[in-house]
């Protein structure tokens, strides 16, 4: 079992000339953190519009300045919304390219498409065609990545022979993932080979059953990249303090106030009737799931409370066959960021440890060029 | 704290229904055509709500228009104009006026779920090529609008948003209250397609500034559609936690 952060940089208003500086600032000191008390990965989000909930609208910069200020932590991308009103597939390649060179070989590559109108609608994007446009987007940029000269004719774009460059440093390129909310997207990441970047915040007993039709479709896989990328990370909530009573009360307030304000969104499916999103989609399982336990129990797998608490919710998720968790360290500033801090450094000194040793979320396939 | 509306809704509730109860029966409407035209809201988002309601980001405007062949009160047909808002985190369409084509229903769907109807002309014409609707209140055309080119989906695919509706209830004193109605639907047939509005009073649907700014999408369905029991409403002025009141519900024989 591994441990990463994950950042969605939510700005509570009122919005003063200092207020998103101040969060961004705070996010990355975490992140210098995280990196020397050995977190694995750092993620952050790709979201537009979302006003509060989170700020992260350039996380390739945001990553670029982590991954500056840090020597060992890999950075991920969580997702890069592969629908061309949003990005380009070329440029999302070129970038990612960059990030995996600046940073010495340290990009983790999530894809996805966008859960919400607020997005999908102020972009100008047809909802119908997003998972059309991710799975080709999927398909074409480890191509691109390790092609010396590209062209293509597809739905999504169409582009004459080029060289794409640059190439990313990591060889043959870096792992791939897909953010995997709605029902069935688990199996859409194994049958292309790629990781599974579960987003949903808690559900144990829910991504347990995912997670096993994942490792099992997996194995008969037609990898759309140059590696099979069989690894299965979750995201939960982190509060952890010496007094229980204590990290549970704020790690409740942390999740329902994240599912306060992502409720203030319009859901493609409150929109925009189609096919193309089946489920609710984030939001729905979020306030189902994480926020209310059975009689008022810590809801199963939600990392809040002493640490003795927070390591059985671990076990719990390594139980369920995830190879990572990455945590939301703070929603809403909400949480002072000292005592952010004190809690990453609690968990690191006293529940880390107990899970070290384990190898199972070693990224298959991908070296670092000057690497081993 | 996201945002919340600004808006007294006491200043505009005096053509509002007065409920003596919020004790309702359900009433069954088979073989509904329901008509949704949904739009990005365009105006002052927070002057259009109250303060117990967060405008959804974005805020958006719902066109309802509903015809029932057949009733207990005959065949009528109804129209609202909703701003898409979230009632805690819950999303919701704030109802404070809307028309509809029948006296009878319009006193029915007034007296038992507070739905602030009047009377007007109101037409939906469905066709295999589009749909269009209109309102007319007194000559004047108040909304008019099209789904275009429609193509299949399910009733699956389609979520519609449970309405608060602005009423005067006599409890303790005549109060000004959103009542929640949240109608059962059983999809026969459903379309989606464009949506087109080209022609939109917003006073006339007591939504001064509101305009239907860029269209989202468009929806048709043949419904088997349950009005409910009241089972909520909100205090408009409290707070957005602190505004839900849960109405009391018989208990199971």
């Amino acid at each position: 079992m591994k441990f990463g952060v994950f950042f969605e940089i939510s700005v509570p208003r009122p919005w003063g000339p200092e207020t998103e500086y101040t969060v961004y600032q705070n996010c990355l000191e975490q992140a210098r953190v995280a990196d020397e008390l050995g977190f694995d990965q750092a993620w952050a989000v790709e979201h537009h519009f979302l006003e509060e909930y989170s700020h992260c609208s350039a996380p390739e910069i945001f990553l670029t300045a982590i991954a500056m200020q840090t020597k060992q932590i890999r950075v991920g991308h969580g997702i890069v919304t592969c629908v061309p009103e949003l990005n380009s597939p070329i440029r999302a390649a070129k970038r990612g390219a960059v990030l995996d060179l600046v940073s010495g070989g340290r990009l983790e590559f999530g894809t996805g498409r966008s859960a919400t109108w607020t997005e999908l609608g102020g972009f100008g994007a047809n909802p119908d065609e997003t998972k059309k446009t991710w799975d080709e987007y999927v398909r074409v940029i480890p191509k691109m990545w390790t092609q010396d000269r590209f062209s293509w004719q597809g739905r999504a774009f169409s582009m004459p022979e080029r060289s794409v460059l640059p190439k990313p440093y990591q060889k043959p390129h870096p792992p791939m993932w897909v953010a995997v909310t709605s029902v069935g997207t688990e199996i859409d990441a194994a049958e292309r080979g790629l990781g599974s970047l579960g987003l949903s915040f808690g559900g144990v007993g829910e991504q347990a059953q995912k997670i096993a039709g994942y490792r099992k479709r997996i194995q008969s896989c037609d990898p759309v990249g140059e590696f099979v990328n069989e690894q299965v990370n979750t995201v939960s909530f982190l509060y952890c303090h010496e007094d229980d009573e204590k990290g549970i009360t704020t790690g409740q307030r942390m999740a329902g106030t994240f599912n306060y304000l992502s409720e203030q969104t319009l859901a493609t499916r409150q929109a925009y009737p189609t096919p193309s999103y089946l489920s609710p989609g984030l939001l729905y399982q979020l306030r189902q799931e994480s926020t209310s336990g059975p009689e008022g129990r810590v809801p199963e797998g939600l990392t809040i409370g002493d640490p003795h608490r927070v390591a059985q919710a671990v076990r719990r998720w390594e139980e369920a066959g995830v190879d990572r968790i990455n945590f939301l360290l703070n929603v809403h500033e909400m949480v002072p960021q000292e005592d952010v801090l004190a809690s990453m450094r609690l968990f690191a000194r006293e529940v880390m440890p107990q899970f070290q040793g384990d190898q199972a979320a070693e990224p298959a396939g991908a070296t670092a060029a000057g690497g081993a | 704290m996201p945002l919340t509306g600004t808006r007294d809704l006491s200043e505009i509730a005096d053509t509002a229904p007065l409920l003596a109860s919020l004790e309702t029966e359900e009433w069954e409407l088979k073989g509904a055509q329901h008509l949704q035209l949904h739009y990005e809201l365009g105006g002052d988002r927070e002057a259009l709500l109250p303060p117990a309601l967060h405008p959804s980001i974005p805020p958006t405007l719902l066109v309802n228009v509903t015809q029932v062949p057949d009733s207990e009160v005959g065949a009528f047909t109804f129209a609202t104009v909703r701003v898409g808002c979230r009632a805690g985190a819950r999303p919701r369409g704030l109802l404070v006026r809307g028309y509809c084509d029948s006296a009878a229903a319009a006193s029915v769907l007034r007296e038992r779920w507070g739905l602030p109807l009047e009377v007007a002309d109101v037409e939906l014409d469905p066709s295999y090529a589009r749909a269009t609707t209109s309102v007319t209140v007194d000559g004047t055309c108040v909304l008019a609008g099209e789904l275009v080119d429609p193509q299949p989906i399910t009733g699956a695919d389609v979520q519609y948003m449970a309405t608060l509706a602005l009423a005067r209830v006599a409890r303790d004193g005549e109060e000004t209250l959103l009542l929640q109605v949240d109608p059962d639907y059983t999809f026969d047939r459903a379309q989606r397609g464009r949506a087109r509005l080209t022609a939109f009073e917003a006073e006339a649907w007591n939504l001064p500034g509101a305009s239907a700014s860029h269209p989202i999408s468009a929806s048709l369905t043949t419904v088997d559609m349950t009005l409910p029991r009241l089972r909520y409403l909100i205090h408009p002025d409290k707070d957005p936690l602190s505004a839900v009141e849960r109405l009391p519900q018989p208990q199971p024989a």
